[in-house]
């Protein structure tokens, strides 16, 4: 019987190709350091005459899911003062942190910074800076408390490459926080 | 197989002709009960009765192919000429000599015939040339599309898909990153010339996922020992400005018996697509496939090696990428994508690129008694690459283009499958063995773990065909274990699972006349969690929502009850069909109470969980000749799906819908042969089933669609015939959304869609 013998043969090597496959996933499993996330937003409020500094944070070191964020600080006023206001982002998760504040920089031309209180009478952003293209950024500007209030303030940071025209429509968000403000 | 033909032919010019003979095997002589005999590209078929013999009747002049299958056999195609007016009775002696020469790859129909199978083949199949996978089956009744804009288009089978329904490519279980809604089947329709559906569960004889159903795509035999043939297909599509060609050149090896083989390869380029009113950017595609294949008879032994690849490019329309859940409520605002575009090819980000390899060997022996023995292996590769919309703020990172999201699937199957001789002539059955060994492997943006599964499942199958009665019953166990690594806060975390399940069917069939027949089905199937489900954590931002998964979920379990009714005669064929899935353990996403915090803003919190469940509906198709060459085709899909233990509807469910065509043919006009044309309407209901308070956006509207037909076939020569077909899809430009399609919170559906299909056969 040629052909059993044949078939013998194939099952023997089918049997063998059977278990000669096993990689371990488990050996290439590693970090990944090449995307970025926006682990912490640091809003520093100066004061424009004492120089009085202060600091709000939200913060989630491990990014989206996992742990819930460990900061989201309510941001406190003095009304009727006026403030320099300076954000700082960073991707906690990397070592070394990464500082996405400056990539933002570098990339000035596709990112706009949005601050939108609620109500709208708690606060008066007006923008620092501009692009290459004489189009805000929000990297720096004035913030000027109004009358004491409660309420929130939305940070955003919309990310519009080829798309940036001045205003907040084109683009999607990168970051979108709602702090609670207080002024009194 | 041996199959021995007569031919009768009654004077009447009218359809009177009819098809009989006996069905036996080659090796023993025996007859073989219970072989589906078929003509091909109709749904008119007997099965062999206890004798092997079959008949079909009321069939009108013309040319036939009439095919053979049955469970272990190899399948066998013949064609018939029933327009000579005079009765022709093939003799016995050289019919068996003839029969010899014609030889047949090995070509197992095996799914339950007690279950309902709906087949796509011949002009049927051809009118939906050009499109992908999912989008060709849509035409089946109780089969829908659920959809990620128009180039991503995954099959439903009675409300269920993804990883509930199976697809076996050519004789293989496709592997590909099934779990998500965005991933379509990586296969080239073009290597099928059947494509089949069996409906509801049939995990005994397929294994773990066929809850839905089973979706089989099957290439034709290879052409052992004939000459040189070939086609070559030429499809055209207004929107989009899409082309597709295709074509195929096979044959045997002159001066050397036995062997058959055929190449084939597909290019596919499309630019944006419109809808009625505007581009959506990013929208093209870009397709490159192939496939060989070889194969070598002799006597009873036979080998087959099989190697295909698909290779796509799909742009996703940059208008669907959201940041946050105010992006997304601000797009629905504005009834339209902000983002604006004309016409172009170029596909930038966000995109998928994907390949996938299949390679099988295939190996059978008929032993003299009878039995049968199959093996087959194959190795498949699927490699997932996934660009986001933005390249990274980092320059250095961002010059090295790498996708955002990789998965590298690798998986070998083996199944064995032995086909018992029939016992007293009238039990046949099979046992078989299927093993699976997979790995992945994901790099980028952390999304599913890397894992290694191992799967292993034994079956027995057995039929007893007595009188008019025809039963079916089977068993399965499987047994599945699975590791998963990922990264969690820096650390390695790994995990094991071990699944094991019992399933079982049995079925009967009944053939009250030579026109009614019915048919009743209970059968089981399963499905492990598959790695997503488990361990999911993070925003889904095609659907701006957060979900987790959750490691300790149990497989599902699914129990299919389904029963249909058929009437087949001269003028008129109705089939009725009803069916009630019940899910154990349905696994889902469950809206949780409070949102989840993201630096991108709070997203509604999604968990995997597990309910009951179950999908119960209609499916009704009728054929009714009304006038000499008019006919009217109706199809009705109706499907209630339900969460039993919550007492709730359940989310993406595809809305019921009924389509009706009206077709009027010339069968000869001059040169050309089977002209038709065609108008039909295509009506979707709103899906007004849906959980309260579950979605940013309510279910669209309901609407209706019209489109036009017209095709006919032209002999060249002897052995070269052109076919060619136009075709007009959303004839009015109708503006549309459709609930399964998940860029109906951005935009509407593709608008207008015209076609021009050519296809030029030549040799045998």
């Amino acid at each position: 019987m040629i052909m059993s013998r044949k078939l013998t043969w194939m099952l023997l090597i089918g049997v063998a190709t059977l278990f000669t496959q096993c990689k371990d996933s488990g050996d290439e499993v590693e970090a990944d350091d090449e995307n970025e996330l926006i682990t912490s937003v640091t809003l520093t409020f100066t004061e424009v005459g004492t120089g009085t500094v202060t600091k709000f944070e939200y913060k989630d070191p491990d990014g989206d899911g996992g742990n819930t964020p460990t900061k989201f600080d309510t941001i406190s006023l003095k009304a009727n003062a006026s403030y320099t206001l300076t954000p700082e982002f960073l991707d906690e998760s990397k070592t070394p942190v990464e500082n996405i504040t400056e990539e933002i920089k570098e990339k000035d031309f596709e990112h706009l910074l949005i601050y939108t209180p609620t109500p709208a009478s708690l606060l008066t952003y007006t923008y620092g800076d501009k692009d290459a293209n004489n189009f805000p950024v929000g990297l720096t500007g004035t913030a000027k408390a109004g009358a004491a209030g409660t309420g929130k303030l939305k940070v955003q940071l919309r990310h519009q490459p080829n798309a940036k025209n001045g205003t907040a429509t084109p683009g999607s968000d990168d970051v979108n926080l709602d702090f609670n403000l207080v002024v009194k | 197989m041996l199959v021995i033909f007569s031919a009768g032919f009654a004077q009447n010019p009218d359809c009177a002709c009819f098809v009989k003979g006996i069905v036996r095997d080659q090796h023993s002589g025996q007859p073989i009960i219970g072989a589906t005999v078929l003509l091909s590209g109709t749904t008119n078929g007997v099965f062999t009765d206890e004798k092997g013999r079959y008949e079909i009747r009321n069939l009108c002049p013309g040319n036939y192919k009439l095919e053979v299958r049955i469970v272990g056999y190899i399948a066998h195609k013949e064609s018939l000429d029933l327009t000579a007016g005079h009765e022709e009775n093939f003799d016995l002696e050289e019919q068996e000599v003839h029969l010899k020469d014609v030889e047949i790859t090995a070509h197992r129909t095996d799914a339950p015939s007690s279950q309902p199978l709906e087949i796509l083949t011949g002009s049927a199949l051809e009118k939906t040339r050009g499109q992908s996978l999912g989008e060709s089956l849509k035409g089946i009744t109780g089969v829908t599309t659920m959809q990620t804009g128009s180039s991503i288009s995954k099959p439903v089978i009675h409300g269920l898909h993804s990883n509930r329904v199976l697809i076996m490519n050519n004789g293989v279980r496709q592997e590909g990153q099934q779990w998500g809604s965005e991933h379509a089947p990586e296969i080239d329709p073009f290597v099928a010339t059947r494509m089949s559906v069996i409906k509801g569960a049939a995990g005994v004889r397929y294994g773990s996922d066929a809850i839905g159903g089973v979706i089989l795509v099957e290439p034709e035999e290879l052409p052992f020992d004939k000459a040189i043939s070939g086609e070559v297909n030429l499809v055209g599509f207004t929107n989009g400005r899409q082309g597709v060609a295709s074509s195929t050149l096979q044959g045997g090896i002159k001066g050397v018996s036995g062997f058959g083989w055929r190449a084939q390869g597909t290019i596919k380029r499309g630019g944006n697509i419109r809808t009625p009113n505007y581009f959506l950017d990013n929208t093209g595609i870009s397709e490159k496939n192939f496939s060989l294949g070889a194969g070598y008879r002799n006597k009873g032994f036979g080998i087959d090696l099989f190697y295909s690849r698909f290779d796509t490019k799909i742009g996703i329309f940059s208008g669907s990428h959201i940041g946050s859940v105010t992006d997304l409520l601000n797009v629905i605002k504005n009834g339209e994508p902000f983002v604006k575009s004309g016409f172009t090819y170029n596909i930038g980000r966000p995109n998928q690129n994907v390949t996938h390899d299949l390679i099988k060997a295939e190996a059978h022996y008929h032993f003299n008694d009878g039995n049968r023995l199959q093996w087959t292996i194959a190795q498949q590769i699927n490699n997932r690459n996934e660009y986001d919309l933005h390249v990274p703020r980092n320059d250095s990172i961002a010059s090295l283009n790498r996708p955002e999201l990789t998965f590298k699937l690798n998986t070998l199957t083996n199944d064995v499958i032995w086909d018992h001789k029939p016992i007293a002539g009238k039990i046949t059955g099979q046992v078989g063995v299927s093993s699976l060994y997979q790995y992945n492997l994901m790099s980028g943006r952390p999304l599913i773990p890397n894992f290694n599964q191992f799967n292993i499942g034994i079956f027995w199958i057995e039929r007893y065909v007595k009188n008019n009665w025809e039963f079916e019953a089977g068993a399965r166990y499987d047994y599945r274990t699975l590791s998963t690594h990922r990264i969690v806060s820096r650390q390695k975390v790994s995990n094991d699972f071990t699944f094991s399940n019992a399933s079982g069917t049995v079925g009967a069939t009944r053939n009250f006349s030579q026109k009614l027949s019915a048919r009743l089905n209970a059968g089981s199937a399963w499905r492990a969690p598959n790695v997503s489900e488990l361990f999911s954590d993070g925003v889904h931002h095609g659907a701006a929502a957060f979900e987790r998964g959750d490691s300790t979920l149990r497989p599902e379990k699914a129990i299919n009850t389904i029963a249909s009714v058929k009437y087949q005669s001269e003028k008129l064929t109705i089939e009725i069909g009803g069916y009630f899935n019940y899910i154990r353990d349905f696994i889902y996403l469950k809206p949780q109470p409070d949102p989840i915090l993201t630096v991108r803003g709070a997203f509604p919190y999604f968990k995997y969980t597990q309910t009951d469940a179950n999908f119960k509906g209609v499916d009704v198709s009728a054929d009714w000749e009304f006038i000499k060459n008019l006919t009217l085709t109706s199809k009705l899909s109706y499907l209630r799906a339900y969460d039993t233990r919550n007492d709730n509807y359940l989310v993406m469910i595809p809305s019921n819908r009924w389509d009706n065509q009206m077709k009027c043919t010339i069968p000869e006009f001059g040169k050309w042969h089977n002209l038709f044309v065609s108008a039909g309407n295509l009506w979707v209901a709103r899906q007004k089933r849906v959980p309260p308070n579950s979605d940013f956006l309510p279910p669209p509207a309901a609407y209706s669609l019209w489109n036009i037909q017209a095709g006919g076939t032209i002999h060249l020569s002897e052995k070269q015939q052109l076919e060619i077909g136009i075709s007009v899809t959303n004839l009015f430009n109708t503006i549309y959304r459709d609930y399964m399609n998940r860029f109906r919170y951005y935009s509407d559906d593709i608008g207008r869609n015209a076609s021009l299909r050519i296809k030029w056969k030549f040799g045998a």
